[in-house]
């Protein structure tokens, strides 16, 4: 080895403790970049072999009667159809202690030969026998029961009936049943029957056999399908074509990582820059032995060279430290992606890529950032390296505004004195502030979009002014409901409304949507609203609300507005038909599918349903979530004394928490984010301010002998670090409200399709200033008290 | 690795360095005409400001003339690039500094052969046996895995000047190298000077010490830019 690689590592290893902290800040990065793209390739993959595995069926016919067996076996010789297969669905309720929960009831044809949407089943029964249901894995927490046990259940039309828990299997293209705040049950149509029902499988699923990623391709097949139904005397609702070989939450979930994936570069970055600052202090510190170096006869290339080695050292211990503690986390990181996205990791293996690039990015990032001062550090003639004293005379002179700026009158010599040195060292100063500012930005950002989106879940209480849906099997007339519900101790406000699946009529005979098979991800409903409703309080963004009563108006949200301007004339199909709406409002809505808003009368008529109504909408002085509970218990048994035929009941503060669930594990990232920023902020923050102060030991020996006290010293060093961390603050904050609005805009989008408000979080902030001035303050705290406490002979002898 | 021998070491025709500063142009050096012959140990003498370090820096090509002509060794020092001009100075010129400037990090031995790692004069395998021979010159070969700050003063110029003796220059300058040291060490440092032009080398040293005159073939007196005899 040559004798200058013994320097590079003596001077790594002579101070060990910054060494460390190099490398622990360049590993951070390393380390969030490893777990996150660990967990992201690995949770693509198995995400796209779990949903395929199920064999998702391409599309979905809804029909209004039975489909029988006969149609299936022409349907199957329709060219490019490779397989059809009968189903049906159906929402019924399940009791869980007091309250009833929502349960989607899939009815198979054959349990023993499932052809498309398959399970994997895990344990009990294959093919349930009558009474008793197989259930989805994710689902017995919601109905707090295990196989074997038995649960009270009621059907739209039927009795409330308990039935057996008989099996268990798992479902991977159904998200998690406590994300939706619902029940996930596989039955027989005999034993849907039993239950009260009596329809039979009015779905029909067919598989492509060929380009089977294309959607109009499909489309087109599906369309085929729906004519032979129609042909033999059935009538089709819809068809559903869901995004081709896309598990719901794909595109939510490769968001969620791509923003992650920034954020670890990012911090890598701010790592590198920590690097680069401490580099070149390094070789400030060492100049004169860059100027002893270049006179035994090194040029500039072999001086660099050294500093570039240094920096690759560091970068190789990051790794070796990084990379196995990553793949560590990446594995726990992706078994609760799992859990949250119902995915059943068959192969953990994280693919070489991932850490070829964080090889390639823990060297290269650091190399480019520090490339600037090593490159000029290394490049000082030998007489300037020499002759040096730490202050660049030109820079002192062109900064006329530094001393007007510490000539103000009130400010002392200490303060003068700490100004000036602030700017000093100018491009480590930029450095400093650049490290300081990113650090708090970022933290800011993290907080202020966790605390954007707790804000605008807040807005589901705000928008829904009812605090219980009441889904009817048929519409009836409500008016003598309303009223005795209206009598109801606590409840403020009823309303009956309406609700229909609808899509935009497209030149096409039928109906197409892309809703999946759980009925929620992808669906478009429409909404009929009473003119001048008190129990709906829509944020209009541009045009009006309802107003005309008989006006064939609507109003579109943010998940169907698609690209459609006021004053459009849209088709909507009701029921299968095409109706004709004209455009009049956008609303934002928070935690709904795709609607469209319509009058209620004006619905009526077009239904001919004569003021009959489908949907009751309820509020209560008392909104909490105690109080809801009982309220809701005593409107459901009114309703059932009634006779009013539930279908589903759903409380505002279910779809609060289905919300919430979702993307809990991103709000609880993002703060994980915004901790291992504050981490790489305070250990940057702490090192240069030391470095700041190291460097100058020699000077503050000076000010010693000419009469300094220790008292004063501090003053001085202490108030320097405070001057560079409160303008650091400055430049933060501008920056974390680019940041925030950025990122609150990305996750908005993707969790209600509108961007989150921007929200200041005055505890991020507050906790930032905090790290700041108390990080400031610790930082330049010991080199002051070492500088003080070495002789005023050493202090002027230190090299 | 000495360049070819030319009679005159070191040549110096009308050099003038100016420096540019705040308060206007400072002349450092006013044409200065010098000749060192090699084998010759040479001492510049003068005041702090008279200009000695300045026409060290020149012969070293640390500091290039504002104008006239500078030959160390047959080479004209100026026309080098910055590249090109530290591995000449690594091969051609042994620099000893006032305050021994041995890097902190690196044991003696490994102080001295640093400089054949950058020049890469003499293959890798005898560097250390070559380091360990220049420790033997100067005396300290026993200290040779011990770090510079472990050593005195005096101990400390003599690993400078094993390190200056690296790639074995023809010419060693030293800025006041007794400077810092106390009369005794001093003599034997002067002593180890006068040996080394035995074995044909040029050495040039500033120094302020009269005591020494007597080991001096040749002293350049320099004022105010001048030189005086």
């Amino acid at each position: 080895m040559s004798t200058r690689f013994y320097k590079v590592l003596r001077d790594l290893s002579s101070d060990s403790a910054k060494s460390l902290m190099l490398i622990l800040s360049i590993a951070l990065g390393i380390f969030g970049i490893g777990t996150i793209l660990g967990s992201y390739s690995v949770i693509q993959r198995e995400m796209k072999d779990n949903y395929m595995g199920t064999v998702p069926a391409s599309a979905t016919i809804e029909v209004d009667s039975a489909i029988s067996k006969e149609i299936i076996d022409s349907i199957k010789s329709i060219p490019g159809i490779a397989e059809a297969e009968r189903n049906a669905s159906v929402v019924a309720r399940m009791k869980v202690g007091e309250k009833w929960y929502p349960l989607l009831l899939f009815v198979i044809d054959d349990f023993e030969n499932k052809r498309t949407n398959k399970y994997e089943r895990i344990s009990g029964v294959t093919n349930p026998e009558l009474g008793s249901i197989l259930v989805e894995r994710t689902a017995y927490g919601m109905m707090q029961a295990k196989e074997g046990d038995e649960l009270l259940i009621k059907t739209a039309h039927g009795n409330p009936q308990k039935v057996k828990l008989a099996g268990t299997v798992h479902d991977a293209g159904l998200a998690p049943a406590w994300q939706e705040q619902s029940g996930y049950g596989y039955v027989s149509l005999l034993t849907l029957h039993s239950l009260g029902e009596t329809q039979g499988f009015d779905q029909l699923r067919i598989l492509v056999s060929e380009h089977n990623d294309s959607e109009t391709h499909i489309q087109e097949c599906a369309q085929k399908a729906a004519q032979l139904l129609k042909s033999n005397g059935y009538e089709v609702h819809e068809i559903q074509v869901p995004p081709p070989g896309k598990h719901p939450h794909q595109g939510q979930m490769t968001t969620v990582m791509r923003i992650f994936i920034v954020f670890s570069f990012l911090i890598l970055i701010l790592g590198s820059i920590l690097v680069a600052t401490s580099i070149s202090t390094l070789m400030v510190k060492q100049i004169r032995q860059i100027g002893v170096m270049k006179t035994i006869g090194a040029n500039s290339t072999q001086i660099a060279t050294l500093y570039f080695l240094m920096i690759v050292m560091v970068s190789t211990m990051a790794l070796l430290v990084a990379v196995p503690l990553s793949r560590m986390a990446a594995s726990s990181f992706t078994n609760q992606l799992a859990v949250l996205l119902n995915l059943e990791i068959r192969n953990s293996l994280i693919p070489n890529w991932v850490p070829a690039l964080q090889t390639a990015a823990s060297i290269l990032i650091p190399l480019l950032i520090t490339s600037l001062p090593i490159v000029r550090g290394s490049r000082i003639s030998v007489k300037a390296a020499l002759d040096n004293t730490g202050v660049n005379p030109n820079s002192v002179n062109k900064n006329q505004w530094v001393i007007k700026l510490s000539r103000i009158s009130f400010l002392s010599e200490v303060t003068r004195l700490s100004i000036r040195n602030v700017f000093r060292q100018q491009a480590r100063l930029l450095m400093t502030l650049g490290l300081l500012a990113a650090g708090g930005a970022m933290f800011m950002t993290a907080m202020n979009v966790a605390e954007a989106w707790n804000e605008n879940l807040k807005l589901i209480y705000v928008q829904r002014l009812y605090d219980l849906e009441v889904r009817l099997n048929e519409p009836i007339d409500t008016d003598s409901i309303v009223a005795k519900l209206k009598k109801l101790d606590g409840v403020a406000r009823v309303e009956a409304w309406n609700y229909t699946s609808t899509s935009f009529s497209k030149n096409s005979e039928f109906e197409i949507t892309r809703t999946y098979p759980d009925k929620g991800h992808g669906s478009f409903s429409m909404q009929a609203v009473p003119i001048g409703t008190t129990v709906f309080n829509p944020s209009v963004v541009e045009g009006t609300w309802l107003q005309s009563a008989m006006a064939r108006e609507v109003v579109l949200n943010q998940s169907s507005r698609g690209y459609l301007q006021i004053g459009d004339s849209v088709t909507l199909t009701i029921d299968g038909k095409p109706t004709a709406w004209r455009v009049i409002g956008f609303t934002v809505d928070v935690g709904s599918p795709a609607l469209a808003y319509v009058s209620f009368d004006a619905f009526s008529e077009v239904t001919k349903l004569r003021k009959k109504s489908k949907m009751l909408r309820i509020g209560y002085f008392d909104r909490s979530k105690q109080s809801a509970y009982a309220k809701n218990k005593e409107v459901e048994s009114l309703l059932e004394k009634e006779q009013a035929g539930i279908n589903a009941t759903i409380p505002v503060w279910l779809l609060h928490n289905a919300i919430a669930a979702h993307m809990k594990v991103l709000v609880n990232s993002l703060l994980a984010m915004a901790v291992l920023m504050a981490l790489v902020g305070t250990l940057g923050l702490m090192s240069t301010m030391s470095m700041n102060i190291l460097e100058r030991t020699r000077e503050i020996g000076m000010m010693r002998a000419i009469g300094a006290t220790p008292a004063t010293i501090n003053k001085l060093i202490i108030m320097e670090g405070m001057f560079i961390g409160t303008f650091s603050l400055i430049i933060a904050f501008a920056l974390s409200l680019a940041l925030s609005s950025y990122m609150g805009n990305k996750i908005g989008h993707l969790a209600f399709r509108t961007p989150l408000s921007l929200t200041i979080s005055f505890a991020g902030m507050g906790i930032w200033i905090a790290i700041i001035l108390v990080g400031s303050y610790i930082a330049t705290w010991y080199p002051a008290k070492r500088a003080n406490r070495i002789t005023t002979r050493e202090a002027l002898a230190y090299e | 690795m000495n360049s070819p021998q030319t009679k005159n070491m070191i040549e110096l025709t009308k050099v003038s360095k100016s420096f540019a500063l705040p308060a206007g142009s400072f002349q450092a050096l006013k044409e200065i005409n010098l000749t060192i012959p090699s084998g010759q140990l040479v001492a510049i003498t003068g005041k702090s400001g008279s200009g000695k370090s300045t026409l060290l820096n020149m012969i070293a090509g640390i500091d290039k003339p504002t104008d006239g002509l500078v030959l160390v060794n047959g080479v004209q020092v100026a026309n080098l690039s910055e590249s090109a001009l530290a591995t000449w100075r690594g091969k051609n010129i042994g620099v000893v500094f006032q305050f021994f400037q041995l890097l902190p990090t690196l044991t003696i031995l490994e102080n001295v052969m640093l400089p054949m790692d950058f020049c890469n004069s003499y293959p890798k395998n005898t560097r250390r046996e070559r380091a360990l021979s220049l420790l033997e010159l100067v005396n300290i070969r026993e200290q040779a895995d011990k770090l510079p700050s472990t050593l005195s003063g005096g101990q400390q110029q003599r690993v400078a000047i094993a390190r200056a003796l690296a790639n074995d220059p023809p010419i060693i300058i030293a800025d006041e190298p007794t400077g810092n040291l106390d009369s005794q060490t001093a003599t034997s440092i002067f002593e180890l000077f006068a040996s080394l032009t035995k074995s044909g080398k040029t050495v040039i040293i500033v120094t302020h010490e009269k005591d020494f005159s007597a080991y001096f073939e040749k002293v350049i007196a320099i004022a105010d830019g001048v030189i005086l005899n």
